[in-house]
């Protein structure tokens, strides 16, 4: 095998190549240090590319990016899928950019609700739901539902 | 030790599968938590393919909105890292792709000028024998995307693809529709050339002529 058969094989991973390339490229670097160089540059630069792109990419701000891909997403993917009474609770009080516990009017009587929904259900406990408490003027409905009582807050988008 | 930050929104330690899991069952947040967990290294993929950071922006948004339409068809079997990453690499060559259509040349061995020009080992020589404490290396690292930018975009996407995510010949060769013996011939010269910038870049230029047999 010469230098330009040999060049290419270079790099390679292990059990890539077939096990006569592998024995030609062995030989041949067994006796061609300009090639023992070309492998030693080709694995000082593996690094180099890989920290390069990863420290450019820690350079960026990326605050942003997962509420673009999120918006990306159309509501309707959401209220598909097969789920859970936690699940569809959880998908719901997203949807509407929610607040269970939240309700300036009637807080208690929400945590209360939610006490009691996930207590039927059987869930795992409070530590499964995401509440976000984000705004005021919320009024919140607790409806008793065949899956327990589910409560209801708008978020005055929709008319009320 | 670093942990990537997780919204107390969600218990901590949720794996991967757990979350594409309650991804699947219809939780918003299980997939938001997914794309933070990811996005830099998906974005630093897609950087490295398509060398924009705009456009780089815009194919890991796109791959994660595929991601997420076909979470349903994810088989557990490859790890959900993998997966996302062959995504990304397929949004970004497609853009590469419509950038620059059509543009084929197969190359089988290297040719012996291109190993001429060569001053093998300088680059290595140069890192030193314990790189990660290098300033040089440290150097380089940040000029890395500028290098990038000066390959031919097949050649990057292939030197990238390799780099970040060990892709194998076979899979680049699937990935990219080209020969195995293209990916590994072009992988050469990517590296040849990457070498070369770096090289310059650093002030470490060609003391001594490589040989060829
Ligand atoms: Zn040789």
């Amino acid at each position: 095998m010469r230098c330009a058969g040999a060049a290419p094989l270079l790099g390679s991973l292990p059990g890539e190549l077939d096990p006569t390339e592998a024995a030609l490229l062995g030989a041949h670097l067994a006796t061609c240090e300009p090639c023992r160089a070309r492998l030693a540059d080709i694995e000082a630069l593996s690094g180099v590319v890989r920290d390069g792109l990863r420290d450019e990419a820690a350079r960026r701000d990326l605050s942003i990016f997962a509420d673009g891909v999120m918006a990306r997403i159309p509501a309707s993917a959401w209220q598909g899928a097969p789920a859970g009474p936690l699940e569809r609770l959880r998908a719901f009080l997203r949807r509407h950019r929610v607040l269970a516990a939240a309700s300036a009017l009637a807080p208690a009587l929400a945590a209360l609700a939610l006490y009691l929904y996930i207590g039927r259900t059987g869930g795992t406990g409070p530590s499964e739901l995401s509440v976000e408490v984000t705004s005021e003027d919320l009024a919140a409905i607790v409806l008793d539902t065949s899956d327990g009582p589910v409560i209801l807050v708008g978020d005055g988008s929709e008319g009320t | 030790m670093n942990f990537p930050s997780v919204p107390p929104s969600l218990p901590m330690a949720l794996s991967d599968l757990e979350l594409v899991e309650r991804a699947r069952g219809g939780d918003p947040e299980a997939f938001r938590e997914l794309v933070v967990r990811h996005q830099r290294r998906v974005y630093a993929v897609a950087l490295g393919i398509v060398k924009d950071r705009d456009l780089a922006w815009d194919v890991s948004q796109e791959a994660f909105v595929r991601v997420h339409q076909h979470l349903a068809e994810f088989r557990e079997e490859s790890s959900f890292t993998t997966w996302l990453h062959r995504i990304t690499a397929r949004v970004a060559i497609d853009v590469l792709r419509k950038e620059r259509p059509g543009r084929r040349s197969d190359v089988a061995d290297v040719p012996e000028a291109v190993l001429q020009e060569a001053a093998p080992g300088v680059l290595a020589t140069a890192l030193g024998t314990n790189p990660q404490e290098t300033m040089l290396r440290h150097e380089l690292s940040a000029r890395l995307t500028e290098a990038l930018g000066e390959l031919p975009d097949l050649h990057r996407a292939i030197l990238v693809l390799r780099e970040m995510d060990g892709l194998s010949y076979e899979e680049l060769s699937l990935r990219l529709g080209i020969p195995k013996g293209t990916v590994m011939s072009r992988l050469f010269h990517a590296r040849k050339k990457m070498q070369a910038l770096l090289a310059g870049y650093a002030g470490i230029d060609a003391p001594g002529r490589g040989n060829a047999r």
